[in-house]
């Protein structure tokens, strides 16, 4: 009996770890995209209403989902205090310590991380150069991601249920 | 209480300042940062350097050296993070800061077609600290008054920089929008509409479109806006009955210093001159002068922190200050008419509608700031 129910939850955790992996997979391109929409929204802040940095940070916040938004609120609200930090120190510090909380990858953080050592930095044009330097990173790894989530999605989820299987077989 | 425009400073350059006896805070004028050199504060009409602890001295060698990552640092904080904003400021080599602080700015000027472009590797700032001093227009306005149109005459303010132009001019238009003339025959009238056009947003200091400083209800304030095109924008949208811009000098501002006169509108002006054979001397003002432009000059001065001024009307203006330069201008023959604009009614004699007990136009040399150093190494006793 109580062998039953030690198989039971075997296969319900290698189930939920195998889906667990598949969300991630199915919800790295979602934020990527989001990304790229919140840079586009960085872009119009920065090219036509020459917004100062902070306010258009939380601005681009507020397009996001809200594991992302609250990076960039964090950024915003560090570079209005009087703390004195740099931009590139604040983005290189919030975006690294909350990096592990989304489903995002080395790839995209690099893209974004060459973003923040150069924002705010330098006049209009730079900076729109900047930003869709960016945003052709962020659509590389986009593309990828997409084939990864192709990939490894049903492979993951799968993978969980059959690697549950076997351990409860071989517990039998 | 610490005064809010120590925020601007990044923690390595605020730990000195901070330091500061709360006297010389009060009466500070500017901070000046220079990478790698001492630390240099203005207050009171003297100045000193900053050593690491907070004290002043007079020995440059002892200063705190500010180093590039507190400029870096510093500049950042001053553009809120974002250069690509202030593009324009940075070309003409200012920006203003929350407060209506105008922090000057030196580096190295990159060009495009003989022009400056923008500013780099900024790395010296003059931190001016702005004031509203209300009540330090209730001396001058009475001078100023124009009894038959119940308002002011045409008025420009001349005095070299440093001597509170900026801070006199906020102050007037608080009183005229207010209705405080401070005059006895003006006890009935009540307040102008004031539109200031405040191309690098020292006057009123606004954030967000809305004035910071007092500058009385029937106030109006176009921030951030070329003077010349603004005082249009102001006389066509927003019907004032005073229009006061803060240094006047270029071409179009003289154009449309013309328009406002011709619509209607009292024009309250700024100049950067010593003197007024300065203003009869330089090409804009000196047009402007001598078409009558203007009905009352008020020339400042200051030692210490008090600022005395004078005001000459419109007449004796133009006799003094042709007659001490007319030596020197080739190019005018000395029988060439001047325009004239006579019947403007800023043009009257301003003698007659000079309160009683009001200095006369006594001849005042003009005194340069005072500059001394700090008596001891203290901060020197309370100016």
């Amino acid at each position: 009996m109580i062998k039953l129910v030690g198989a039971a939850l075997v296969l319900f955790a290698g189930t939920m770890l195998g889906f667990l992996q598949a969300a991630r997979f199915a919800e790295r391109p979602k934020q990527i995209r989001h990304l790229l929409h919140a840079l586009q929204r960085l872009e119009t802040e920065i090219g036509y209403g020459q917004t100062p940095l902070p306010e258009a940070l939380a601005r681009m916040a507020g397009v996001l989902p809200e594991t992302l938004a609250v990076l960039f609120r964090r950024i915003a609200d560090e570079l209005r205090s009087s703390s004195g930090e740099t931009v590139k120190n604040a983005w290189e510090r919030i975006l690294s310590e909350g990096w592990p909380t989304t489903a995002m990858k080395a790839g995209e953080k690099e893209a974004m991380l060459r973003l923040g050592s150069s924002l705010g930095g330098s006049g209009r044009d730079d900076q729109l150069k900047h930003v869709r330097l960016a945003v052709l990173q962020l659509q590389a790894e986009e593309t990828s991601a997409r084939e990864d989530q192709m990939k490894y999605e049903r492979l993951s989820r799968s993978l969980g249920v059959l690697g549950a299987a076997l351990v409860v077989i071989l517990m039998m | 209480m610490l005064p809010a425009w120590l925020a601007i400073f990044p923690p390595s350059l605020r730990t000195p300042l901070n330091k500061l006896p709360v006297s010389v805070i009060e009466s500070l004028e500017e901070v000046r940062i220079r990478e790698a050199r001492p630390l240099e504060i203005s207050y009171g009409g003297r100045f000193a350097f900053l050593t690491p602890d907070g004290s002043l001295t007079d020995e440059h060698e002892a200063g705190f050296r500010p180093n590039r990552e507190d400029c870096r640092a510093f500049l950042e904080k001053l553009t809120d993070h974002s250069l690509y904003a202030v593009e324009e400021e940075l070309r003409r080599g200012y920006v203003t800061v929350a407060g209506g602080h105008r922090v000057g700015l030196a580096g190295r000027t990159v060009l495009d077609g003989g022009h400056v472009r923008h500013l780099r590797d900024v790395a010296a700032f003059n931190v001016r600290i702005a004031r509203a001093r209300i009540g330090s227009a209730a001396s001058v306005l009475p001078e100023l008054l124009d009894p038959i149109a119940r308002t002011i005459r045409h008025t420009l303010l001349v005095s070299p920089p440093q001597q509170g132009k900026t801070t006199l001019l906020r102050d007037l238009a608080r009183a005229i929008s207010a209705g405080e003339w401070n005059h006895p025959s003006a006890r009935g009238w009540r307040g102008r509409k004031v539109g200031i056009v405040d191309e690098r947003s020292e006057i009123a200091a606004c954030e967000r479109g809305v004035p910071t400083f007092d500058l009385g209800p029937r106030t109006d304030v176009l921030d951030a806006c070329p003077k010349a095109e603004g005082m249009m924008m102001l006389v066509r949208s927003m019907s004032p009955e005073v229009v006061a811009v803060d240094e006047i000098g270029r071409p179009e501002d003289a154009e449309a210093l013309r328009e406002a006169l011709h619509a209607g509108v009292r024009v309250l002006a700024t100049a950067h001159a010593s003197d007024l054979a300065d203003v009869f001397e330089r090409p804009v003002l000196s047009s402007l002068a001598r078409e009558g432009m203007f009905g009352a000059y008020v020339l400042l001065s200051r030692s210490g922190s008090e600022v005395r001024h004078r005001v000459i009307g419109s007449r004796e203006a133009e006799e003094e200050g042709l007659r001490r330069r007319r030596g020197s201008w080739n190019g005018v023959p000395r029988d060439a008419p001047r325009s004239e604009l006579r019947s403007t009614p800023g043009d009257r004699d301003p003698g007659a509608d000079r309160p009683e007990g009001t200095p006369g136009l006594a001849i005042k040399a003009r005194a340069l700031p005072l500059i001394r150093s700090p008596a001891s190494r203290e901060g020197g006793e309370a100016p």
